[in-house]
């Protein structure tokens, strides 16, 4: 307030009149220190007073563990998640084989064929191998775990396996031999290889999988191909029992379509595009009951499923087809196939019962209208599509069904049902896109390099080994979302250090983690089931945390509006007592430098 | 919107080798039904209200809300998620003409609604989760129709009525957020709960052009369980969809006095071409009331042999399928099934005669108003007056006994509106009477601040031979927190419109032949007491200046560092120190001083002092006039900034 020009010459605080005394440089009394403690002592308790108020203006956060949340995403990025798998190669009417020769040679052949991915849900597999003569003699090398069940020598007989013998007795009758042998360490699967002159020709082998976890390869002279043979059986338990015969580039786990909450909704649409031409109903009901329960029931590890119908009308696609004139059908270009779907018109949306997070798969039956009718889809290289329909990953799948003969008939349409036989044909391409969905491929054979394998289909839609696949990479990847959502939750709780956190936040965010470690223990025992659900459950609380509402709205307290609010008062009153302690002391160091200069004048005069 | 992988149309493999499929039997009773209807009535006052009847069925069955073939799914799914009973859904723009349009007949006392949104539904749950069910109800029915039906969450905002609305209404929830603007954001999610939409049939009709330019608009949508009465079934769920628009055809007459002719096409600006297929029933039905029909007979003989429909006084451009006569109107009916895209249906009426007719008025007119002034308190009136049609209806009947006449007011204030409900005033024919001579029945909920609404309802009796009778109820306003004022607090807030009702009268059609089984007709056909909606209110509530917690703090810290400062100055301050410092520096001083001290002796009109004697005081007053001058530039900020900002 007051204007005092810090004055470069001192006054004088005593007059005296003293021969060689300058007034300016020496004072002969001791400067006090009165102001001085006082202005200090102010700064200090506005010093002291400081973390109190930082203290009172803080906001809540909930600790979060980060060290755990980083060691998570650590571990899972560094060691892949895998489940113990066991190996059993049966070989039977063989003779002169060693079988630890074979498990090293079949050894080889697997981790040549894993070397390049060990991916995310592979198998951490242990190999036994029995090989039993004509004589059903049996040697086996080491079992390891001697609760494992064994294989019971001379159970499987080469007659088992032979030409008019349908594969699926054949898939039973293995399954009753290897049944009850699901012990706690993991699965088992196992390929009997018979050596057995099928009579028909030379060389001839066959490879079947079955819907079980088991497979066989039948041949005669199996003896002299022996190197081949391993690496069909090596094969078979990389490509098909580990990785569930998927190509390498097809839908990986990322995009598995199921939802955060682990359930998925099948929305069935009818869509007749022209009602005026043509009304399709269905007895949707009835299908549900047949066909999708089985399918339902034996995804329910995985995914928990529920299935919605509705018939919609109105709903032309987007794009036109042009007409061809030597098939008689108006033609959709696969090129086209982006603009199928008419997301104006076609209202699929509305599903007050997929509630929260759950995915929503469209799957759609376009009936053209009359103008458009037969309408085919083309692929890329002219050939017409036999399924006449596509899927789109995480979306859903569409079918298109012509009505016979594309008859009009005249007069007001009547509402007619697709003939049962249709509807069949129908459904059986949906779980074939269904699986497609789902990665799996929907052709009963699998080919590569070495051969063709048959696979059988199973009535549930999806085999044993591919349900194990499925459950093995569903939560190898709930794992590694949950990761990837407890990393960027803590990353943005870092980020924003005046972000309100409730406490809830904080309990979610450590049963998750409770979680995902129970996942990955269950899944180090091989328990597929339970490390499915505590891996979903991990994940959507993951989910919940980093979705909660508190996070949402608008609960960031600035900075800025903390300094608007409190400046007014500290800026001057700082700045006041700041300087005030400043002066005081520099003017308490030039009057003590005045009176020691004093002193020794005094002391040498 | 999708990704195709290459793989795309693959081969697919038959996975399933035994599968029996029963061939399908449609056409069974059980199946779902749709009906799509239209009435079309002359008002009197040269306007044409157009009323659409959409009503989709779906049997007592276990598949709904999974199963579907024409009931929209997402609405089953509503029922069976939240256990709703019945549940009512409004969006209305403008407000009915009770006067003009009627306020005696089925159609007016059904789907004339309250500004805004109304919604009311009963649960089927225990009493405990009637509130949660509510609220999750408004969620997902604001996401279903593009509207704030949000807001309704809040307890604030609804209300549960025990007998003022419906009676036996103890699971029943009512709201209603009169400011929602409702357009054709609305009208779209509800077109698609129809199988047609608006690409075929009856609701082609809706050019949204033409709908919004109309004088009134509601959209209902009113759904309602039917028990099935068998073990193991859920109940059926009937929905119906109704749109009343009231439109005013261009007369290009010049005749005044004749009613204005018009067609559909002009109208609507469409026509109809033919049925949606999946209706069941398709008809149009237009309804003249009360012209005076023995009077058009005396002036055309041929009235009989020629029909009702093409005489002297109109003529219709289509010969109707069907002519109903009611006890004071006609309904001629149209099927337009048969009418397809060469033929199209576009219904003309054209007027010969000037005609003028009156239409059924409610006994009671009720208006409501707001009294008083300022920012405090006010008060809320509901007046009622008896309507000219009751009033020679009631002095016909004056012999037998007391003639009394019964109304139910239901009325929802808002929290911040304090009703004093001892302050219950009823004037009759301007004289006051008390309270018990005229409220039979008063049920009173107090509002509770920010919690719940106030609910009041009342039952009168008033006697037939009154001429109007007046209620009046004093109020303070409330003050609302600020964060709770919306972003146009100045606009002012909506206290919902009140219901009178009329329990002991009923609207209906009464035919003198037997009617098809059209929904539309048997809804009509049904007794429904008579209501009428009042008028919104816009209290304007004290709002505060909203930056004001911000000056707060500012000026109370500057003041504080001020004093603060002072204060530490003056414990540090060495006063003799000072003195002595200005002595010596007299002779010093700076050339800004010296020129200020020449200006301000120029000012004061004195020759410049000597500096040496005086210079202490010259110094005084120049540092007195750079801290006034400091003052006036701080001053001079303030006023720039406060008026600026």
């Amino acid at each position: 307030m007051e204007e005092i020009s810090d004055p470069p010459n001192p006054t004088r605080e005593i007059s005296e009149p003293m021969s060689e005394f300058d007034p300016k440089t020496m004072r002969t009394t001791k400067p006090g220190a009165k102001r001085l403690l006082i202005t200090t002592s102010v700064l200090v308790c506005f010093l002291l007073g400081f973390p109190f108020l930082w203290k009172s203006v803080e906001i809540y956060r909930s600790p979060l563990p980060f060290h755990d949340i980083d060691s998570l995403s650590g571990q899972i990025e560094s060691s892949p998640l895998q489940f113990p798998c066991t190996f059993h190669a049966i070989f039977v009417g063989f003779r002169s084989m060693n079988p630890s020769n074979l498990r090293s040679a079949i050894l080889d052949g697997v981790t040549q064929f894993t070397h390049r991915s060990s991916g995310c849900g592979s198998c951490n597999f242990s190999l036994s191998v029995t090989v039993q003569d004509p004589d059903d003699h049996c040697t086996e090398t080491i079992v390891r775990d001697p609760s494992k069940c064994s294989y019971r020598c001379g159970v499987i007989k080469g007659n088992d396996f032979g030409i008019g013998l349908e594969d699926a007795a054949v898939d039973e009758s293995l399954n009753d031999i290897f049944g009850g042998c699901t012990g706690h360490g993991g699965k088992i699967y196992s390929v009997v290889v018979v050596n057995k002159d099928l009579g028909n020709g030379e060389g001839e082998v066959r490879a079947v999988v079955g819907k079980h976890r088991h497979a066989w390869i039948v041949g005669s002279g199996l003896e002299e191909r022996y190197g081949d043979m391993v690496a069909k059986v090596s094969e078979i338990f990389v490509k098909v029992f580990m990785k569930g015969g998927r190509e390498e580039s097809s839908i990986n786990g990322e995009f598995m379509p199921v939802g955060s909450d682990g359930k998925v909704v099948l929305s069935f649409n009818l869509l007749n595009s022209n009602p005026r031409d043509w009304v399709y109903d269905w007895d949707f009901q009835r299908i549900d009951e047949t066909l999708l329960s089985p399918v339902i029931k034996a995804l329910e590890p995985v995914a928990n499923i529920s299935v919605e119908s509705q018939v919609l009308y109105h709903t032309p696609k987007s794009s036109f087809a042009s007409w061809d004139e030597k098939l008689r059908s108006h033609i959709f270009r696969m090129s086209d196939l982006p603009f199928f779907v008419n997301s104006n018109e076609w209202h699929l949306d509305t599903s007050v019962g997929a509630g929260g997070r759950s995915k929503i798969l469209q799957f759609v039956v376009y009936i053209p209208s009359a103008g458009e009718c037969p309408l085919q889809l083309q692929l890329p290289n002219g050939e017409m599509s036999k399924t006449n329909g596509f899927i789109s990953p995480m979306w859903g799948g569409v079918i298109v069904w012509n009505p016979a003969n594309c008859d009009k008939g005249s007069g007001s349409p009547a509402r007619t049902s697709i003939p049962p036989q249709n509807l069949e044909k129908i459904f059986e391409v949906f779980l074939g896109q269904f699986r497609q969905l789902f990665g799996f491929k929907s052709e009963a054979t699998y080919t590569s390099g070495l051969g063709t394998f048959e696979i059988l289909p199973s009535e549930r839609g999806f085999t044993e080994w591919e349900l194990d696949v499925l459950s093995r990479q569903h939560t190898c990847f709930n794992l590694q979302s949950c990761a990837n959502t407890l990393g960027s939750l803590s990353r943005l709780v870092q980020s924003l250090p005046r972000m309100i956190i409730k406490d809830e936040i904080g309990e979610q965010v450590k049963f998750s983690l409770k979680a995902a470690k129970m996942a990955q223990s269950n899944a180090s025992l091989g328990a597929y089931g339970s490390s499915a659900s505590s891996s979903r459950e991990a994940r959507s609380l993951a989910e919940d945390a980093f979705f909660h509402p508190s996070i949402m709205s608008v609960s960031y307290f600035s900075f800025e509006h903390c300094f608007a609010v409190y400046s007014p008062f500290f800026l001057p009153v700082s700045m006041h007592v700041i300087l005030a302690a400043l002066r005081e002391w520099k003017r308490y160091k030039q009057e003590k430098a005045k009176y020691l200069t004093s002193l020794t004048r005094k002391k040498t005069a | 919107m999708a990704r195709f992988s290459p793989g795309s149309l693959p081969v697919l493999v038959l996975f399933f080798s035994r599968i029996f499929l029963v061939p399908i039997a449609l056409g069974s009773a059980d199946v779902e039904e749709f009906s799509e209807e239209l009435l079309l009535k002359p008002l009197s006052d040269r306007k044409v209200l157009a009323h659409f009847h959409f009503e989709s069925q779906a049997p007592p069955s276990n598949s709904h809300g999974r199963h579907h073939h024409l009931f929209p799914k997402a609405i089953s799914q509503l029922v069976q998620k939240f256990r709703v009973k019945e549940m009512e859904l409004s969006f209305t723009q403008g407000r009915w003409n009770y006067e003009r349009w009627g306020g005696f007949d089925p159609l007016s006392s059904m789907n004339t609604k309250p500004v805004g949104v109304e919604l009311w539904a009963m649960f089927d749950v225990p009493l405990s989760e009637v509130d949660a069910s509510w609220k999750n109800l408004t969620h997902s029915l604001s996401g279903l129709f593009c509207a704030s039906i949000n807001f309704l969450e809040s307890s604030t905002s609804y209300a549960s009525p025990t007998w003022g609305f419906r009676p036996n209404s103890d699971k029943l929830r009512y709201g209603s957020l009169p400011c929602e603007a409702v357009c054709t954001e609305n009208l779209t999610p509800w077109l698609k709960l129809l199988p047609c939409r608006d690409k075929d049939g009856i609701s082609a009709l809706m050019d949204r052009p033409s709908i919004y330019r109309g004088f009134y608009h509601s959209q209902r949508l009113h759904l309602f369980t039917v028990d099935s009465g068998q073990e193991g079934l859920d109940s059926g769920i009937v929905l119906e969809q109704t749109l009343t628009v009231v439109l005013r055809p261009d007369s290009g007459s010049s005749k005044k006095q004749i009613q204005p002719s018009w067609t559909l096409s002009s109208l609507f600006g469409r026509k109809i071409f033919g049925s949606c297929v999946l209706a069941k029933s398709s008809n149009v039905y237009l309804q003249l009331e009360g012209l005076p029909v023995h009077e058009l007979k005396s002036v055309d003989q041929e009235l009989e042999t020629n029909g009702l429909w093409k005489n002297a006084g109109f003529e219709l451009s289509i010969e109707p399928d069907r002519v109903l006569q009611e006890t004071n109107s006609f309904l001629f009916e149209f099927d337009i099934g048969e009418y397809n895209d060469s033929k199209p249906f576009d219904l003309g009426l054209t007027w010969k005669l000037p005609l003028k007719w009156s239409c059924g008025q409610a006994p009671l007119h009720a208006s409501r108003f707001l009294m008083g002034s300022g920012n405090e308190r006010g008060a809320i009136a509901i007046s009622l007056k008896l309507t000219e049609t009751y009033e020679k209806f009631s002095g016909g009947d004056l012999g037998d006994g007391p003639c009394t006449l019964q109304a139910n007011i239901f009325q929802v204030f808002p929290w911040y509106i304090k009703v004093y409900y001892h302050t219950l005033q009823v004037f009759m024919d301007q004289q006051q009477r008390t309270v018990s001579e005229v409220v039979k029945n008063i049920t009173v909920s107090p509002s509770t601040d920010k919690t719940s609404p106030g609910v009041m309802e009342m039952m009168l009796e008033l006697p037939c031979r009154m001429k109007s009778a007046a209620l009046s109820l004093e109020f303070d306003k409330g003050f609302l927190h600020i964060d709770e004022y919306p972003p146009d607090a100045n606009q002012g807030f909506d206290i919902p419109s009140a219901l009178i009702s009329f329990p002991n009268h009923h609207a209906r059609l009464v035919f003198h032949e037997e009617t098809s089984n059209s929904p539309l007709l048997s809804k009509l056909k049904e007794k429904s007491p008579v209501r009428s909606y009042t008028e919104i209110l816009l209290v304007p509530l004290t709002t505060p200046d909203f930056s004001m917690p911000y000056n707060v703090i500012t000026i109370t810290c500057t003041v504080f560092a001020l004093y603060f400062g002072s204060l530490l100055n003056v414990l540090r301050r060495r006063v003799g120190e000072e003195e002595r410092l200005l002595k010596s520096k007299g002779n010093k001083q700076g050339k800004l001083l010296q020129l200020l001290s020449r200006i301000s002796a120029k000012i004061r009109g004195r020759p410049v002092e000597s500096s040496s004697s005086e210079a202490s005081s010259s110094v005084m007053s120049s540092n007195f006039l750079l801290k006034v001058m400091l003052v006036a530039g701080i001053a001079a900020t303030w006023q720039y900034f406060s008026t600026y900002m």
